[in-house]
């Protein structure tokens, strides 16, 4: 266990390298870059562009600035922001916007789960029933809407329909006014879980309906235990791994609902930063984000096959294969 | 060859083609169905978008004495032009709008599914061919490095590094449609060159490659006649479930103003420019573009799931 821990560590270390090593190349194709984001129109002169360039170390050959930024990130510096939050260290900021973007992760989490479990449940009790009929289609729906429409129609539906502005207030810290931080992340948490909780609805069915064809289910149906006793009792446990890792691979994709998410309901999080950075041309802000999103990924990895451990002693670590 | 001996059902004398077969199986999911209908509706807008649409889709028309842009459907202007499903707010008809979105959406996602195919087929035939190589590790640890970025994420890092809007890169300047569909190629292609590796794979291991190599066929000769027939199917499947993201991924791009740019008609851009207009109880404005774009993802989705049933039937089988 210990060595496979170190193993799945280092693993993912080192794609955390690849991937940082990837992304500053690839934000370095752009010419002029972050220069040509500082200089306002008509202030260009050669002179300045140089300085710049010597000032913000462009200058440098491509391996030596990335050794240089390489080297600040391993002492927790991500370098400075250059437009968005001019001279703000970018470790700080995206330290800041996660806080955000991770209470909303968690909250759509729960409302995933709430109805996830209860809809793969009654789907899978009631099999090609009307109920699982039902489910099946809103699952669909759900899967198809993207979130950028699923967010405006529920503004405009709330908005019209109870006149109340939920969703448009941006962001109220939780100490501050738990009542309205609730208000104000509910519907991107709703918008944000629709497809979590579609997926993992779906997951646990099948999951569900697949241990009634296991044989020591079958031994228990034929000593007398009703199907249905048993579809809750080893269905659930043997979904279990599966709907980890849907759960495993939503959270590790967070940030793609994140930016559009946090987009619509003005949120500052991690995922309208990467938008806003973007915008703004700021590489450095950039960078960190992706960088970020990807550690983000790896850390939900290990933290998914650390519990498929506890979940399933069975499951043995290291060794073999 | 051997599927003439196979089954049971063969015994009956009913003779059919691959293509026979497909069709049987693929009619009997009335899902999968309907999703190829909507695709085909889909493909009609995008081709005959020109015929279709009443009006120039940037053309700007004034609203009538007493009213003002966005115009509700069904309006009509002081020259009694009816615009259908309403005017967005420069007073251009939405539903000739939706009309031409649809035709960008469609031909970013064609395209950069073709691309993303071109470059993933090469990549993973070749690493398949070569497994076990350092070609194959090279390849494949590039693929894990991509498929690494949560893939809205990556896209956007993209635009980023390429800027918004058309680009330049030495002498060659790429227009902005052809920078989104390379982004978006360049994005998915790694999940193409999976799933080709694992078809090559598999293929080589027959004996029929056996032979072909016996027979003293070069390696280019058995990839290209023997192998690729074989992986068309899977690749297929892939590049119809694909279609549903890239047009997810194309109008969420568009829809943060990274994507397609202003004034050309796309889905995207319109719900963004929706925004401004919810509170107007502009609910047209937003249904229309968000509708069309949904329905796309449900039929494309419905399609590649009725396919690769259709194409594997055993593995639809377990999967019930």
């Amino acid at each position: 266990m210990g060595t496979y821990l170190a193993k799945r560590t280092i693993f993912g270390l080192l794609t955390l390298l690849a991937t940082s090593f990837l992304i500053f190349s690839l934000l370095r194709v752009v010419p002029g870059g972050p220069v040509d984001a500082l200089i306002e129109e008509g202030w260009d002169d050669p002179e300045l562009r140089a300085q710049l360039r010597h000032k913000l170390g462009l200058d440098l050959p491509f391996h030596l600035q990335y050794a240089r930024w390489l080297g600040g990130v391993m002492r927790g510096d991500f370098g400075v922001s250059l437009v968005l939050y001019q001279g703000e260290p970018v470790g700080g900021v995206i330290l800041e916007r996660f806080g955000v973007t991770a209470q909303l992760a968690l909250l759509s989490l729960a409302i995933a789960l709430a109805v996830a479990f209860p809809a793969g449940i009654i789907s899978a009790l009631w099999k090609d029933k009307l109920p699982d009929h039902i489910f099946r289609v809103v699952a669909l729906a759900g899967i198809s809407t993207p979130n950028f429409f699923l967010g405006i129609a529920l503004i405009v539906m709330i908005g019209v329909g109870l006149r109340r502005d939920w969703g448009v207030g941006g962001y109220v810290p939780f100490g501050e006014d738990p009542w309205g931080w609730f208000l104000r992340l509910l519907l991107p948490a709703i918008v944000l879980g629709t497809d979590h909780a579609a997926s993992i609805s779906r997951m646990l069915r099948t999951a569900m309906l697949e241990a009634l064809g296991k044989e020591f289910v079958l031994t228990a149906r034929a000593m007398g235990l009703p199907k249905r006793e048993l579809i809750l009792r080893d269905g659930l446990r043997n979904a279990m791994i599966p709907v980890i890792t849907v759960i495993g691979n939503s959270a590790g994709a967070l940030l793609d609902g994140a930016v559009i998410t946090e987009v619509i309901f003005r949120l500052p999080g991690l995922g309208s930063l990467l938008v806003q950075g973007v915008y703004a041309r700021d590489l450095p802000l950039v960078q960190g984000v992706v960088v970020a999103a990807v550690g983000i990924r790896v850390a939900v990895n290990l933290l998914v096959d650390l519990l498929y451990g506890i979940l399933d002693p069975r499951i043995r670590y290291g060794g073999g294969s | 060859m051997a599927r003439e001996v196979q089954t049971g059902e063969y015994e009956l004398g009913a003779h059919r083609t691959l293509l026979q077969e497909f069709w049987r199986n693929f009619r009997r999911n009335k899902l999968s169905l309907a999703g190829g209908v909507i695709v085909l509706f889909y493909a009609f807008l995008a081709v005959f978008a020109p015929l279709i649409a009443p009006y120039d889709p940037i053309e700007q028309f004034d609203a009538p004495r007493g009213m003002r842009n966005p115009m509700p459907p069904l309006s009509r202007d002081e020259d009694g032009r009816l615009f259908l499903l309403g005017t967005d707010k420069f007073g251009r008809d939405i539903l000739s709008r939706a009309i031409y979105g649809t035709r960008t959406l469609l031909e970013v996602a064609v395209g950069s599914i073709a691309v993303a195919m071109l470059i993933g087929v090469t990549m993973g035939a070749l690493a398949g061919y070569k497994a076990g190589t350092w070609v194959d590790e090279l390849l494949m640890r590039a693929v894990d490095i991509m498929l690494a970025f949560p893939s809205l994420v990556l896209a956007i890092a993209l635009v980023g590094a390429f800027g918004i809007g058309k680009i330049k890169i030495g002498p060659i300047t790429l227009s902005n449609i052809v920078k989104i569909m390379l982004v978006i190629a360049i994005t998915y292609s790694p999940r193409f060159a999976r799933v080709m590796r694992a078809v090559v794979l598999q293929e080589m291991a027959k004996d029929y490659v056996a032979a072909a190599k016996i027979t003293g066929s070069s390696g280019a000769r058995i990839l290209i006649k023997e192998i690729f027939p074989n992986a068309i199917p899977p690749i297929v499947v892939q590049a119809s479930l694909m279609m549903a993201t890239t047009v997810l991924t194309t109008s969420s791009l568009s829809f943060l103003g990274l994507g397609l740019q202003p004034p050309r008609p796309s889905l995207g851009l319109m719900l963004n420019e929706a925004r401004d207009y919810l509170f107007w109880g502009a609910w047209w404005y937003v249904v229309v573009p968000g509708g069309l774009i949904t329905l796309a993802i449900l039929g494309f989705n419905l399609l590649g799931d009725g396919l690769r049933d259709a194409l594997d039937p055993r593995q639809a089988r377990r999967r019930r």
